[in-house]
Parts: C-alpha cells; sequence; structure tokens
C-alpha cells in the first residue's frame, strides 16, 4: 500500500474554559493518502473543525493539543519549529473554510491577496506571482482570471468566492487540503460544482483532500474513505462503499438511517434519540453508550478501541471487539 | 471621474458651512457688550476719537451692510484687522498657523507611530506584559494634566539630563547665525528645503518635547481605540484564513489586520487634531511656543472679535477639510464604502 501522506495518530485536544475542560478530541487517529478524499463527517460539535485546524497547528486558543503525533512525511507538526510549521501551511498543506465570504480578506483585491501568499512561499517578482495568480484562477474555472484579479471579494458570487479560496490555497503547490465544510454555505447547484472541483484537482493533481462535512450525500458522491467522528473520537473508518453498504456502528447506522430525514428537513439525525455529550463531560466508556439501543456494561466502563473489522474497514464498537477476541 | 465630483460637491458644502459660521461669529461679535471703537482707540478715549474709529470700523453702518462688507473682504481674502495691535490678521496667522500647524502634526505622527503599533500589539497579544504596559500607559496618557507632564519633561530631559531644550521653536543660536528662511513657517520644512542643516536639527531637538506634551493624549486614544478594533477583527475568519496560507505573523497583525481595524483611529486623530489647533495653549505657554492657541486666547480676553471670528473660520476650514480626507481615506482603504 502507498505512504500516507499525513498520519494523524491518538490525537488529543481541550479546551481550557471557564466552565471546565472542554475535551474536544480525545484520541483521533486516521491517515490521508496522496491522491485521495477521505471524509470526515459527524454531527456539529463532534470535532471536525478542531481536527482540521490541528493539521495546521493552528488550534485557537484557549485550546491546545495534549497528546498525539500528527505526522507529515515522517516529522511531527506538533515538534516542528514554528517558522518551518508556517512555510508548510499553505505550501504543503492548506485550508479553506465554510463560509468564503467571511474568509476572504474584503479590504485586499483577489490579486493582492493572492500574490502576498504566493510571494510568501515563491521567491517570484510580483509579475510572475500575478502570472502564477492568474494560472491558479483558471485552473479553479473561472473565466475571466484577469477581472477577476482586480475584483474585491464582494464583487464575487458564493462560488465564485470558493473557487477564489481554493485558488489561494492550492497557489503555492499544497499536497494537502482540508476543506472544511467548503459547501455549506454555498447553493445546492454551486455545491456540486465546488464539489466537482475538488474531485477534479485530486485526479489532476494528486491532492490528498480531507473533506469535513456534516453532509452524507457530499460524502457519497466525493470521499473514498469516511471516518465518522463522535464527541472527538473516530468511531468508524472505512472506503465510502462499504460504509454505505455495511456500516458497522450503531451510530453510523443511525447517521444512515436519518438521510431522508436531512434532506426533508434540513439536518440529519433526528433518527437517533437524546443529543450529543457536550466535551465538558464525555461520558465514560463508549462515549455514544447513552444514545445507543446495543449498550451493556462493558459499553459503560470501557472504551472501545478501534478495530478492524474488514480490509480498511475500521469500528470502534464492543459489539464487534468481542467475537474478535 | 466620479471622485473629483464628490470632491468638488463636498467642497462647495464646505463654503456653505464656512459662510453659516462667519455669519454666526458676526452676529456673535455684535451681540456681546462690549465696544470694538473703545478697544481699538485704547484708554481714556475722546469722544471725536471713538466716533472716527467708528467710522473707520465702519460700526456706524446698519448691521447688513457690515456683515455683506465683511464677507465681502473675506471673498478678496482679507481677514481684517486686530483691534487691539491693529496689525492686519493675516500677517499674524501667517507666524501663527504654521508653528502650530508643524507642532500639531508631528505630534499626529508621534500618536501614529507610536499609538497604533502599541493598539495593534497590544490586542493582538491579550493579557501579555506589553498589552498591561500598554494599556496602563494608555490609561496615563489620557489622564495626566497637559502642564504637570509638560514641566515634568522639561525637569527631566532639560534640566536632568540635558538633552531636550527648554522652549521656543529655535535656539538664540540658530536665530543669530543660522536663520532659517522663512517659506513656509514651518521650520522643519523651511531648514530641510534650504539645506541648513544645523537649524534643521535644532528645530527637531527643540520640536520633541512639545510636540510629544500634546500628543499623549492622542497616543493614549490611539492605543485604546486601536486594540479595541483589532482584537474584534483579529476574531475574523479571514485572519485564520491568512495565517492557514502562511503568512507570517507581521503581515497578518501590520497588513490583513490594521487596513480592516485602522479608521475609527483615524477617525479620533483627526479630531484630535482640529482640537489641537487652538487647544494647544497649555503645551504653547509651557513650551514658549507662538501657536495659535495663546493667540485666540489673548484675543478672547480682550475681546478682539476679528481676530476671534478669523481664527474660528479657519479652524471650521482645516474641519471640513480633514473630515473630507477622512472619508476620502476611508473609501480608499475600503472598497465597500461608497462616497455619496
Ligand atoms: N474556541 C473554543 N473554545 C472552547 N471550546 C471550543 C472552541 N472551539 C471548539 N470548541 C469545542 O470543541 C468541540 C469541537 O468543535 P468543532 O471542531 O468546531 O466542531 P465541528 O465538528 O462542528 O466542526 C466543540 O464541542 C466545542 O465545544
Ligand atoms: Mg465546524
Amino acid at each position: 500500500m502507498r505512504e500516507p501522506l499525513i498520519s494523524v495518530r491518538d490525537l488529543r485536544v481541550q479546551f481550557h474554559t471557564y466552565a471546565g475542560v472542554v475535551n474536544a478530541l480525545n484520541g483521533v487517529s486516521f491517515d490521508l493518502y496522496p491522491g485521495e478524499v477521505f471524509g470526515l463527517v459527524g454531527e456539529t460539535g463532534c470535532g471536525k473543525s478542531v481536527t482540521g485546524l490541528a493539521l495546521l497547528q493552528l488550534i485557537p486558543p484557549p485550546g491546545e493539543i495534549v497528546g498525539g503525533q500528527i505526522l507529515y512525511c515522517g516529522q511531527d507538526l506538533r515538534t516542528l519549529p514554528p517558522a518551518q510549521m508556517r512555510s508548510l501551511r499553505g505550501g504543503k498543506i492548506a485550508m479553506v473554510f465554510q463560509d468564503p465570504a467571511a474568509a476572504l480578506n474584503p479590504v485586499f483585491t483577489v490579486g493582492e491577496q493572492m500574490e502576498m501568499v504566493i510571494r510568501q512561499h515563491r521567491r517570484v517578482s510580483r509579475r510572475d506571482a500575478r502570472r502564477q495568480a492568474a494560472e491558479m484562477l483558471r485552473a479553479v474555472g473561472m473565466p475571466d482570471p484577469l477581472r477577476i484579479l482586480n475584483a474585491y471579494p464582494h464583487e464575487l458570487s458564493g462560488g465564485m468566492q470558493q473557487r477564489v479560496m481554493i485558488a489561494i490555497a492550492l497557489s503555492s503547490g499544497a499536497e494537502v487540503l482540508v476543506a472544511d465544510e467548503p459547501t455549506t454555505a454555498l447553493d445546492v447547484t454551486i455545491q456540486a460544482q465546488i464539489l466537482d472541483l475538488l474531485v477534479s484537482l485530486k485526479k489532476e493533481r494528486g491532492i490528498a483532500i480531507l473533506l469535513i462535512t456534516h453532509n452524507l450525500g457530499v460524502v457519497a458522491e466525493t470521499c473514498d474513505r469516511v471516518g465518522v467522528l463522535y464527541a472527538g473520537s473516530v468511531m468508524e473508518m472505512g472506503p465510502t462503499t462499504a460504509i454505505f453498504r455495511e456500516m458497522k456502528h450503531p451510530y453510523t447506522q443511525g447517521l444512515l438511517a436519518a438521510i431522508p430525514h436531512a434532506e426533508r428537513r434540513g439536518r440529519f439525525l433526528s433518527a437517533i434519540p437524546g443529543s450529543v455529550p457536550s466535551g465538558l463531560q464525555i461520558p465514560p466508556g463508549c462515549p455514544f453508550h447513552p444514545r445507543c439501543a446495543f449498550a451493556w456494561d462493558e459499553c459503560r466502563n470501557e472504551i472501545p478501541s478501534l478495530l478492524p473489522v474488514d480490509e480498511g474497514h475500521w469500528v470502534a464498537c464492543h459489539l464487534y471487539g468481542r467475537g474478535r477476541r | 471621474m466620479k471622485i473629483w465630483e464628490y470632491i468638488l460637491r463636498r467642497l462647495m458644502l464646505a463654503l456653505l458651512v464656512l459662510f453659516g459660521v462667519s455669519l454666526v461669529t458676526f452676529i456673535i461679535a455684535r451681540v456681546v457688550p462690549s465696544d470694538p471703537a473703545a478697544l481699538w482707540v485704547g484708554p481714556r478715549p475722546t469722544l471725536e476719537q471713538l466716533a472716527a474709529a467708528r467710522a473707520k470700523l465702519g460700526l456706524d453702518q446698519p448691521l447688513p451692510v457690515q456683515y455683506l462688507r465683511y464677507l465681502g473682504s473675506l471673498l478678496r481674502g482679507d481677514l481684517g484687522v486686530s483691534i487691539k495691535t491693529h496689525q492686519p490678521i493675516i500677517q499674524d496667522l501667517r507666524a501663527y498657523l504654521p508653528a502650530t500647524l508643524e507642532l500639531v502634526l508631528v505630534g499626529m505622527a508621534m500618536a501614529v507611530f507610536i499609538g497604533i503599533p502599541l493598539g495593534v500589539l497590544s490586542g493582538a497579544r491579550r493579557n501579555s506584559l506589553l498589552d498591561h504596559f500598554s494599556r496602563l500607559l494608555a490609561v496615563a496618557a489620557v489622564s495626566i494634566p497637559t502642564f504637570w507632564l509638560g514641566l515634568l519633561l522639561q525637569i527631566l530631559f532639560f534640566r536632568e539630563l540635558r538633552w531636550l531644550p527648554i522652549s521656543g521653536r529655535v535656539s538664540i543660536e540658530t536665530t543669530l547665525y543660522q536663520p532659517i528662511r522663512t517659506l513656509t513657517g514651518f521650520y522643519l520644512v523651511d531648514s530641510l528645503i534650504t539645506r541648513n542643516w544645523p537649524a534643521f536639527s535644532d528645530a527637531l531637538l527643540h520640536i520633541i518635547l512639545p510636540a510629544f506634551t500634546l500628543a499623549t493624549y492622542a497616543i493614549g486614544l490611539s492605543i485604546r481605540m486601536t486594540r479595541s478594533t483589532i482584537v474584534e477583527v483579529l476574531e475574523e475568519k479571514y485572519i485564520v484564513a491568512a495565517r492557514a496560507a502562511g503568512l507570517p505573523e507581521r503581515t497578518v497583525l501590520f497588513r490583513l489586520a490594521l487596513k480592516n481595524a485602522i479608521v475609527p483611529t483615524l477617525t479620533v486623530l483627526a479630531l484630535s487634531f482640529v482640537y489641537s489647533l487652538t487647544g494647544a495653549i497649555l503645551v504653547e505657554v509651557i513650551f514658549s511656543w507662538p501657536g495659535l492657541g495663546s493667540y485666540v486666547t489673548a484675543a478672547v480676553l480682550s475681546a478682539d472679535f476679528p481676530v476671534i471670528m478669523a481664527v474660528t473660520l479657519i479652524v471650521t476650514a482645516f474641519y471640513v477639510v480633514i473630515n473630507l480626507l477622512l472619508d476620502l481615506v476611508q473609501a480608499a482603504l475600503d472598497p465597500r464604502v461608497v462616497l455619496r
């Protein structure tokens, strides 16, 4: 098998708030391979964005990575000196966000913002940076790059803004793109276009994409593999087809059962009773056990570990752990 | 060009404002119980002298005629004559206005180059030592009485350290041996143009203490204002995005964030600038700085209305022009601002 570009191992993140310690990530592990889209799904607050920000070492205070490793090319990003980490950001690992209108600086033109990033990573003249910026805009499917370069973000539509964000993110040769809900703020038709763009960038440039979303439809359309996150832990992980056809974890089953509701009501998980635990009080044992129809004693006391059930298909659930032992 | 249209329209409006101000000051000057003719003639006037003065000053005419005459001379650029010194006011202003402007501009530069960076760093590193220091500084700066600070600085930098001169715009030696040829009335500019280096450095040393004393309030304001807007702007998503793109903190703070945060600071600085034109009197007195503040204060004390009216008009003109500049700067900084 190929070497992963990024390996996240047992990642733990805490926020030290006045209300107490919020355990946002409680030992998250996954690999990201070149040329794949890995989807990270889960309900709001389960730790998806925090995972994405952790890859760039940009957890905002009062948050802190308290354990685990993030390996990129064999180096642990947690121990990388700040200057080197900075050149990785945008240079090797880039990120795009949910709301492109808010993620673009309103008082600089698209061209100025792109030039700034390009010249931060490459020693090129302003003219060359501008030429590269125009090329990148063309690569993300912008019809009239020269006009876009001189435009301010508010003069563009939401879909164009997100294309610009992607162009900025990839303008300096990033190999890994963290896309945090990149289509959530967009119209449905535009959503499909942006997802198509991401898939084509993966195919044409071999970029690895960590696609963060709460939308299983998006996962089904774009992801090669999926990780299901719940209360800061990976519940199940595997090829998209396996997850959709042979989901093992009761939580995943609940998620998938909720899909028709999602389309009707604009949110999902109405099928699972109870609510997501707060990071302040993660239930002991399996974090899902209070909402799980199959929970028994072991689930309340012991944290299930992520174990393989099939080729590349992993589940953290005592239902499956027991049979294997 | 659209922008020229806008500027032209604003300048027309400014003329209207100036016209209104001239009318109001004129009315006040005539309503207040003081006799310009008596002031013109001096102590113990005779009735004939008073009548002659009244005729000379046009006070024997009906009020509307007086006002129209006043307007007429204003339009010709004639600000009138001081009824106390009998000097043409424009001549006095040529000396006092550049002195004040030079002082205030240097002070504003200090506020910009000290206050804004401190505010940015303080907002970026909340609750750090630097933040505590600059917040303390900001509170101290707006609450220290000017006269006390001025005297303190004189004691420290003149008497104790002997680094800086105590007062005046230049030293006597400069006046005697390296006199500055007056072109603009700004000593720093004039000595620079004429390459009179000894005079330039002398003028520079002289302006430091008074400008700083004058600027402390503005420094305090700009620290606080910049800090609070920067704190807000740093919460924005585009700041995270900029960091995620690998831009260094220096660029993030002083380019990306500051451009979004600077307008409120510039606004308070502009107001403080206009206020200082006549409000710098304490600084002018302490540092023997021949400025507009002392000039207009003397005029007020002796009810020298032509001077008061002239200075009011000048300050109003500055106020309107600076507000116009502020709007233009804001539009230049933020493409979403529409000038109308
Ligand atoms: N700035 C913060 N301060 C405190 N807690 C935070 C902060 N950001 C995130 N968290 C906590 O981390 C958890 C995960 O958040 P996040 O990754 O943003 O969720 P999502 O999966 O919706 O992207 C949340 O439960 C939240 O309580
Ligand atoms: Mg999120």
